[in-house]
């Protein structure tokens, strides 16, 4: 079946058909720099997205949750067997995408006669020398992108660029406070239910929507639905630096916003 | 892919296994006699843990020997393993060190892949499951370590501490715990001071718990070569930490220098 080369390009065009159908409809993830590290944020959609990797290092994706799972767990055991047996400040997410995950994912995905991985990644790390954060997109091609200073983490590359552009607009966040960080997240996030609410306008995707518009739809679209916020904090105590945001940290970032009451 | 399916249990020791990796030999390569008595092997110690008032005090002399060689007398023997437990090591530091890094990454590791801490009792057993790894080392008398684990229960809110022999059983320090070959000299001192001095050690404050110590240590080294004293010219003090409801803490040095001037000399109580 596959002598001709033709058909096995053929195969792989079905597969990326596939593939970014069945990521579309993900809930993104947005990640950006704050004044104390690195912001992580994401409405719920049912299984928890955000794990801890390392001391320094998060993880977050969108797609099949048991694919999710898996690459969660190589990354586990690559940090920590690298880890231990040189130190941990040797466990940088540059190795670990780069000689562990995406070699893995790209094979995956070349060899037709087997399964891809129905995933989109995205991974933050916090420099213990450097202070400067990094963000990581890996794709189920297996193409890894680098950034500096903010990632979006989006089902399709159209979304993305929507939230790319709102974002920004905002401009620097690296001096945020923790609540100005998530209300930027949040509204960004926003900006993909703002997209797929107005579908059948005529929008413009380099213009990006103003926060009066995103506010009422973020509002209602939240309601009952779980916030997860995955912080790397480079003012923790610890050699761990990750940690969730407590559900009062965000209700308290969320008061006087979309929330009655008082910051 | 591979075929084979892991069950992810967060166990990091039988990961680190399956990688190669070996504390240390079973056995002696067949040919090789053992050298034991021939080979000054690094040892000596006496550490301790009480509880105080506010949970848990753990310390360590800062001696380590080879035979009647010094070999370093900066050593740490109290090691902090994750937020609200550390261990201190008695025995031949190799292997105790090696242990210890092994439990600090494994509780890391349970924890993120597991997605929840692993419990007291885990710890405790996992510190025992490798110390059984060792006893083929432990019994040819290269590689013995006894140590001393101490923890906070934050949810119990309150300190618990554990010695071990050298083939890995558990035991529970009530109130206190030993090791370490200049541990019989302080041994029947701290049950003395505990039971008959009018202050129980668990009533004690830090400051008080603080000055203990340094005397136990001190009364050690006069009777074991093996445990280092306090040095003032050279700045030298036990190493102490604190393992209460805010986690993990070390006892500054200069804390140290001032408390044995001003208060540990002092006779009084």
């Amino acid at each position: 079946m596959f002598e001709e080369p033709y058909r096995w390009v053929e195969a792989i065009r079905n597969r990326r058909d596939y593939l970014e159908e069945q990521l579309s409809a993900g809930s993104p993830i947005v990640g950006l720099s704050f004044e104390k590290g690195i912001l992580l944020a994401t409405v719920g959609a049912g299984t928890p997205k955000l794990y801890e990797i390392y001391d320094r290092i998060a993880f977050g994706g969108i797609g099949h949750p048991a694919d999710m799972e898996k690459l969660r767990n190589t990354m586990l055991d690559m940090a920590h067997i690298e880890g231990f047996n040189r130190s941990p400040i040797d466990v940088t997410v540059r190795r670990l995408m780069k000689f562990g995950l995406a070699p893995m994912i790209k094979q995956a995905f070349e060899e037709v006669l087997n399964a891809p991985y129905i995933v989109k990644i995205i991974m933050a790390e916090i420099n213990s020398t450097s202070e400067k954060p990094l963000f990581f997109r890996l794709n189920y091609d297996g193409v890894v992108e680098e950034r500096g200073k903010n990632l979006i983490l989006a089902g399709s590359s159209d979304m993305t660029r929507r939230m790319e552009n709102f974002l920004s607009t905002v401009g620097e966040t690296a001096s945020f406070s923790f609540k100005d960080a998530l209300r930027v997240a949040l509204r960004t996030w926003a900006v993909s239910e703002f997209a797929t609410a107005s579908e059948g306008e005529k929008t413009d995707p380099s213009s990006a929507p103003t926060a009066d518009q995103l506010d009422p739809l973020l509002k209602k679209t939240i309601e009952g639905r779980l916030i997860e916020v995955a912080l790397l904090d480079r003012t923790q105590p610890g050699s761990s630096k990750y940690r969730m945001a407590t559900e009062g940290e965000i209700e308290t970032s969320l008061k006087g916003w979309l929330k009655y009451g008082t910051p | 892919m591979e075929g084979r399916l892991r069950m992810h249990d967060g166990d990091f020791w039988s990961l680190l296994k399956e990688k190669g990796y070996q504390l240390g030999p079973a056995s002696l390569p067949p040919g090789m006699e053992s050298a034991v008595g021939r080979v000054s092997i690094t040892e000596g110690t006496t550490i301790f843990s009480l509880k105080y008032k506010d949970g848990v005090l753990v310390a360590g002399d800062r001696r380590a020997t080879a035979g009647t060689t010094v070999m370093y007398d900066r050593t740490d023997k109290v090691i902090d393993i994750d937020r609200y437990s550390v261990m201190a090591i008695a025995g031949v530091p190799a292997t105790a060190f090696e242990i210890a890094r092994v439990m600090e990454h494994t509780f890391k590791y349970y924890r993120r892949s597991q997605l929840q801490e692993l419990s007291l009792e885990g710890k405790v057993r996992a510190l025992s499951k490798l110390l059984k790894e060792n006893i083929p080392m432990a019994i040819q008398g290269i590689g013995a370590v006894a140590p001393i684990y101490a923890a906070f229960d934050p949810q119990r809110k309150e300190g618990k501490i554990f010695f071990y022999d050298i083939l890995g059983a558990e035991f529970e320090g009530v109130e206190f715990a030993t090791s370490g070959s200049g541990s019989p000299a302080i041994r029947g001192v701290l049950h003395y001071q505990n039971r008959w001095s009018g202050r129980p050690l668990s009533e004690l404050s830090e400051e008080e718990a603080v000055i203990l110590t340094i005397r136990l240590l001190e009364t050690a080294s006069e009777f074991d070569a093996a445990t280092g004293g306090v040095n003032r010219e050279a700045h030298l003090y036990p190493l102490i930490k604190l393992v209460t409801s805010e986690g993990v803490r070390d006892i500054p040095q200069k804390k140290l220098e001032s408390l044995y001037t001003s208060k540990v000399m002092v006779d009084s109580h």
